[in-house]
């Protein structure tokens, strides 16, 4: 569904990603794992068609994110880090926006607002101004414009980030829930969310994708350790 | 077109729900107001002074150089500053909060942004200059005369209006498909259609309008900043896509607005018809109102540089948006 193949992307002299390449098979749950700056977010802006790559290619179901961007973006949901959503709209006007921007039509709008403020939990704010939601419902909205469109594939840049335990659990409950009917990419910092909810990860440290694999194949090619000592073994700081 | 429609729909009615759109509002009917108080100051003088074109006035521009400063200050002053603050936040904002980044993965290409806001703020300056049609009845000494000649084409005329606006207003506030084409077009068709036919057809007309004065200046001089503030708000449109802050861009469009502008004092150091004077003239929005737009006269060369400018800027914003994915 995803393929990627010697991206790379440099800014001005300094390359963020080198010669990345991985792909993602139909329905699959891939976690996107790496330290801060490796490059996680250029990959998925990249995807997303936000930033253009220096070199190589991503297709996103057969369609080239360069060459074909729109019927590219068409097939893609995708949620940035933080969430940056128009703070002065409400949460239905919003989406009501947002579905107009992927191409809706009004019938079709309709029953899939109600179906992702139902599916985000977001009944009960619908009508609240964005700027004045808490940083979990913000991000549920993120989600829901994310869905919005019944994209095949949705890329998730950190969507769990600053939520509190229960958000926490709640996202990932429904990110388990969407798996089975999307195929995602969503990047974390945290592991165990990883070994929750994701069929197989990608490790990508200083721009290269140095672990790619289901979660037991990486397991079992790093001598059975813990995930996170996985992490700590590729990303090179052994010994903390 | 969703895709489109739709973010002109967000971005007009962005303006209503910040104070930015209400404070452009408010400065620009004190600006008109303070001008149609000198203008009719000028119009009742008795003496040797006062004015001889009333709409130069509410332009800008005068003959005399005490009014010229007056006038010229309130409005080819703050001109560039109004539509300044309506292009500041349209992309610098988006840039400095980051929505940017969920504006430009959504499947709609740059030129459609581009458009589409520049849509959005050409409809909310064109609703500035809405209230100052109040002035004319007395600027062009109007006189109304109503007469119940009801026929086929005078009632189209009247019932495609309410139906012309019904549409419009059902567009804004994205209402079902038929309301917004049935009606809209209905009406739009009817209004078309009836006022051609009631005006060339029929004997007597309902609404039979005089104007105690040349009333050409009137639609010359609002055709013209049409269009020069087209210009001007693609130029801040280009601006604002190439900084992060709001005050920034309002600023560099400002500044950059003024390069029209200003030229137009050296109209008083120039001697009239050298080449100099010329010169000026081509890039001297204040002149080419104070000269043609205000008299009555369409003149094609400032129409012509409006109207490049504008596609330019246009353009230019477009790249920029490209270029940035390219960073």
């Amino acid at each position: 569904m995803i393929v990627v193949k010697d991206l790379t992307k440099f800014y001005g002299e300094y390359p963020a990603v080198r010669d990345v390449s991985f792909h993602v098979d139909k329905g699959q749950v891939v976690g996107f794992l790496g330290p801060n700056g490796a490059g996680k977010s250029t990959t998925m802006r990249i995807l997303a068609g936000f930033l253009t790559a220096t070199s190589g290619r991503a297709t996103i179901d057969g369609k080239d994110v360069f060459w074909d961007p729109i019927a590219a973006r068409r097939r893609i949901g995708y949620m940035p880090e933080n969430c940056p959503i128009y703070a002065d709209m409400r949460v239905d006007e919003y989406l009501w926006f947002r579905g107009g921007l992927k191409g809706l039509g009004r019938r079709e709008r309709k029953t899939r607002l109600g179906y992702v403020l139902e599916r985000c939990w977001l009944k009960d704010v619908h009508r609240q101004i964005v700027g004045t939601l808490s940083k979990g419902y913000r991000q549920r909205v993120g989600l829901a414009d994310a869905l919005l469109a019944d994209p095949p594939v949705l890329i998730l840049d950190e969507p769990t980030a600053g939520l509190d335990p229960t958000q926490i659990r709640e996202t990932r409950k429904l990110i388990r829930e969407l798996g089975d009917r999307h195929t995602m990419l969503l990047s974390t910092h945290i592991l165990s969310e990883v070994e929750a909810t994701c069929d197989s990860v990608i490790v990508i440290y200083q721009g290269r994708v140095v672990e790619d694999g289901s979660l037991a194949a990486v397991r079992q090619r790093n001598r059975n350790q813990s995930l996170e000592d996985v992490f700590v073994k590729l990303t090179g700081r052994e010994g903390i | 077109m969703h895709a489109t429609t739709s973010l002109i729909r967000r971005e007009f009615a962005a303006y209503f729900t910040g104070p930015a759109g209400y404070a452009a509002m408010f400065g620009f009917l004190v600006l008109t107001g303070l001008l149609f108080n000198l203008n009719l100051s000028l119009l009742t003088h008795e003496g040797p002074v006062g004015v001889e074109y009333p709409m130069q006035v509410m332009f800008g521009g005068a003959e005399s150089p005490v009014v010229a400063l007056v006038a010229g200050v309130l409005f080819w002053g703050l001109f560039p500053a109004v539509t300044g603050m309506l292009t500041m936040r349209l992309i610098a904002e988006e840039r400095g909060t980051g929505s940017i980044e969920l504006l430009l993965t959504a499947p709609i290409r740059d030129w459609q942004v581009v458009a589409a806001k520049f849509v959005a703020c050409f409809g909310f300056y064109l609703v500035l200059w809405l209230p100052t049609l109040f002035y004319l009845p007395v600027l062009a000494d109007l006189h109304a005369e109503w007469l119940p000649a009801f026929t086929v084409w005078s009632v189209a005329l009247c019932v495609g209006l309410p139906m012309l606006v019904a549409g419009k207003i059902a567009f804004l506030r994205d209402g079902p498909g038929w309301l917004v084409y049935g009606v809209g077009l209905a009406g739009a068709v009817a209004v078309s259609v009836g006022g051609y036919m009631h005006y060339t057809r029929d004997a007597n007309h309902i609404l039979t309008l005089t104007a105690g004065i040349d009333p050409n200046p009137v639609w010359t001089s609002y055709l013209g900043v049409t269009l020069a503030g087209a210009m001007f708000l693609a130029l801040g449109l280009f601006v604002s896509s190439l900084v992060k802050s709001q005050l920034e861009a309002w600023m560099v469009s400002l500044l950059l607005g003024l390069v029209f502008v200003l030229p137009g004092l050296l109209r008083w150091v120039l001697e009239p018809g050298s080449v100099g004077y010329e010169a000026m003239y081509f890039v001297s929005v204040p002149e080419h109102f104070r000269r043609t737009f205000t008299r009555g006269q369409l003149d094609t060369r400032p129409l012509v540089l409006y109207a490049t400018v504008t596609l330019f800027c246009l353009f230019l914003t477009v790249r920029s948006l490209e270029a940035r994915r390219l960073r």
